[in-house]
């Protein structure tokens, strides 16, 4: 154990000394995390102009229709065009202004919220976004922070939808008294003043009056939608955290550049091999597995450090909570730091010589990336794809990641993630080990 | 003390070492002499028990050395070829990474150190990253890396490469100095001057065979002729060095003709077969006969071809 304590402490020393190892492995990644974020749209601090833009027409008088446009110009991911900036004085914008305007690049994207946005016949809401569908990645992030505004939004709407079908199909008379037995029925079981939310209904916020909320996009009163429906902890979950997005970003980029940095820590293996370095380690009492576990060791607390970092960036930069649960974050990215520590081992000892390693480390880096949804989500990827990601760390060290920050997930439930992760690195390493044991390591 | 037999060794379809057999005695300043691919690293990396032979034995005070029991290295010291530091860490770092390696802690360990870097001139270095050092302080440093356990068998993979004059006195020196302290040493190089200087007992070794064995005295006792002349290799002498090869032995290394006369030709005829070919008797300087000679009888080749 001395002698692996002795070659960790050199390995970090030497990682200490080299300043552009050191500037690679904590500041670029924090850089490229910032700058991501400006391409998802997440940084937090920006309000407006360093949001994307967001067409919205407004076709609907349904006051809903305005509530929810307020909504989307409180996102700060958004920065929402409602008028024609091509002419002045301005004036809102037309569906066809909209396509013009996405044809010329002025947006990418763009909201039409027709005149029969509470529909006529049928229940629900209809909406259209228009894209320019050039980066597909920005299209799904838009398209799912459109959605999240929106079904935050949608028991008000929803709630409209529905009082303006039942006048339809009921007639006035019938949907008041409609909505006094129902406010009676409701208070009776539940609780609360029966006036207010037979109003409440009649408007349909559930809850909420109109002008009763301060601001739109304010959760509904703790009223009587949220004592009827127990949807609450579906979108809390994706309410409480203040970027779901961010988290998902930062825990992506943190695996890749970690992933980098191990297998980086495998092409110095070589070095030092060339070096003769090996000869003169393996020439005192060490064995060779013992230069394998050091690394692996070294690995690990350099993986540490890094995602430490990262999501310390990313709370700076995004507001993720990543204190509320740092136990747990610390148990994952141990985990995780391990997992591809093993993987940097495994490269360096089948890899002949250290260009090899290097190009099988990119590409098994790229690959793992990619499918195990660091990049962009797995959901969006196909069927069989999802269950290929199954079988790289990445996927579950993410997941892990999103349990910890998004879901708030006990130790206990967190284990059998943690223990996959734990199983990869022990398998990886007893192949690394087995196989180093057996290389030419000299030859 | 160190005990070779038979030693074999491969490297693919090379063979590396063919048949080894070697014993050194403990004390002993043992030089192996050989020219580039001769098996020299190739030997020492056996005895380090850094790889495995193909065949043979080797025994370290009757303990089989192998790779898979590092304990039978403990008493062991090897200085590569290469330059084997880090070189992003200090020379007192390292020393310490080696130092700790072998065991050695705490106060043991700082004296060690001190005194391995005032060894070889580098105290007021000792701070300074391996790699801003130049490639003669470097050597030392190699060297020295690999004492600060005090071996018992100290194996020395041609250490003064690349050294300049006085820093190689001064690594002789040390070495010398070292050994009279106890430590047995293996010293492989193809300098001539350094086996001649350092070592009491020489092997020559080529194509992994061990070709002659002994004192340098011994050694030059095998020689069958007395005497050397050299001359330099210029057109003007071209005439000559093919006449008066047929004579004798006759090597070119170096801008120099080197020639070993065979039993029976004397030195007056070398001189009046000069002087048919009209060249001045102060272009010939006779020498003693050298390691080099010796090299050149029992292989057919100089040792820096
Ligand atoms: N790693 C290796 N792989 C394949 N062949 C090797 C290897 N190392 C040495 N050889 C071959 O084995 C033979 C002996 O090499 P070795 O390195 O032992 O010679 P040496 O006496 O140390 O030479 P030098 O003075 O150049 O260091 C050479 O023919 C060399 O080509
Ligand atoms: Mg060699």
């Amino acid at each position: 154990m001395r002698i692996i304590l002795t070659l960790v402490r050199k390995d970090i020393a030497t990682f200490l000394r080299n300043r552009p190892a050191v500037v690679i492995t904590f500041l670029v990644p924090v850089a490229l995390i910032y700058i991501f974020g400006f391409v998802f749209g997440l940084n937090a601090r920006d309000s407006g102009p360093a949001g994307i833009r967001l067409g919205v027409v407004n076709a609907s008088d349904s006051p809903a229709a305005q509530q929810l446009v307020d909504a989307l110009k409180a996102e700060k991911t958004f920065r929402v065009v409602t008028a024609d900036p091509t002419v002045t004085p301005g004036r809102p914008l037309t569906e066809a202004d909209a396509r013009r305007l996405i044809h010329d690049r002025k947006f990418n994207f763009a909201l039409v919220i027709p005149s029969d946005f509470i529909p006529a016949r049928g229940v629900g809401l209809r909406l259209r976004i228009l894209s320019d569908p050039r980066n597909e990645i920005e299209t799904q992030t838009v398209n799912g922070l459109l959605q999240k505004t929106i079904f935050s939004h949608v028991p008000q709407l929803l709630g409209q939808a529905l009082q303006a079908g039942a006048r339809r199909y009921l007639g006035d008379v019938r949907t008041d008294q409609f909505n006094s037995e129902i406010a009676a029925a409701v208070t009776g079981a539940f609780g609360g003043d029966r006036e207010k939310t037979r109003r409440s209904l009649e408007a349909g916020g559930f809850g909420a009056l109109p002008g009763e909320s301060a601001a739109p996009a304010a959760p509904p009163a703790p009223d009587l939608f949220s004592r009827l429906v127990q949807i609450e902890t579906v979108q809390v979950a994706g309410r409480d955290v203040k970027s779901p997005a961010a988290t998902r970003v930062v825990g992506g980029w943190a695996m890749m550049f970690l992933l980098f940095a191990v297998s980086g820590g495998s092409a110095a293996f070589f070095d030092e091999k060339n070096a003769g370095l090996f000869q003169r380690l393996l020439s005192a009492p060490v064995r060779r597995s013992q230069l394998l576990w050091s690394r692996f060791i070294y690995g690990i607390l350099l993986g540490l450090v890094q995602l430490t970092t990262l999501f310390a960036a990313g709370r700076l930069l995004y507001g993720i909570d990543v204190f509320g649960h740092f136990g747990n974050l610390v148990v994952v990215c141990t985990a995780a730091a391990a997992a591809c520590s093993a993987f940097g081992m495994l490269i360096a000892a089948f890899a002949p010589n250290a260009q090899a390693a290097n190009g099988l480390a990119t590409f098994l880096v790229l690959t793992m990336s990619a499918t195990g949804g660091a990049w962009f989500p797995i959901s969006l990827m196909p069927e069989f794809m999802q269950h290929v990601a199954k079988f790289t760390l990445v996927y579950w060290s993410m997941e892990g990641f999103s349990q910890v920050l998004w879901a708030g997930s006990s130790l206990g439930e967190l284990l059998p993630t943690v223990g996959i992760l734990l199983a990869i690195a022990a398998g990886v390493m007893a192949a690394a080990v087995w196989r180093f044991n057996r290389g030419a390591v000299f030859d | 003390m160190l005990i070779i037999r038979d030693l074999r060794k491969h490297y693919g379809s090379q063979l590396a070492l063919d048949g080894v057999s070697l014993e050194i005695r403990r004390g002993e300043f043992f030089g192996l002499l050989g020219p580039n691919g001769a098996g020299k690293s190739t030997l020492m990396s056996l005895v380090a028990g850094l790889r495995q032979p193909d065949a043979g034995s080797l025994a370290l005070d009757g303990v089989a050395v192998t790779p898979a029991d590092p304990a039978t290295r403990a008493a062991l010291g090897l200085v590569p070829q290469s330059i084997a530091l880090f070189e992003d860490l200090s020379a007192e770092q390292n020393l310490r990474v080696f130092g700790e390696l072998h065991g050695l802690r705490g106060a043991l360990l700082r004296e060690r150190i001190d005194e391995a870097l005032a060894a070889v001139q580098l105290a007021d270095r000792r701070r300074d990253q391996v790699k801003k050092f130049s490639g003669g302080m470097q050597r030392r440093l190699n060297l020295v890396a690999s004492l600060l356990h005090r071996p018992k068998l100290l194996l020395c993979d041609e250490p003064t490469v690349g050294v300049d004059p006085q820093s190689r006195n001064a690594i002789f020196d040390f070495l010398e100095a070292r050994n009279r302290e106890g430590p047995t040493v293996i010293y492989s190089t193809h300098y001539m001057e350094e086996a001649t200087r350092l070592c009491s007992r020489i092997g020559i070794i080529d194509h992994g065979k061990i070709h002659a064995l002994g004192t340098l005295d011994e050694l030059l006792t095998r020689l069958p002729f007395a005497d050397e002349m050299t001359f330099p290799a210029t057109p003007a002498t071209a005439a000559f060095a093919a006449r008066v090869a047929a004579h004798g032995e006759l090597a070119t290394a170096d801008g120099g003709h080197r020639f070993h006369p065979h039993a029976g030709f004397r030195t007056s005829a070398f001189y009046a077969l000069a002087e048919e070919c009209q060249l001045p008797a102060r272009l010939f300087v006779a020498g003693r006969p050298s390691l080099e000679a010796l090299f050149l009888h029992l292989t057919g080749r100089t040792l820096r071809e």
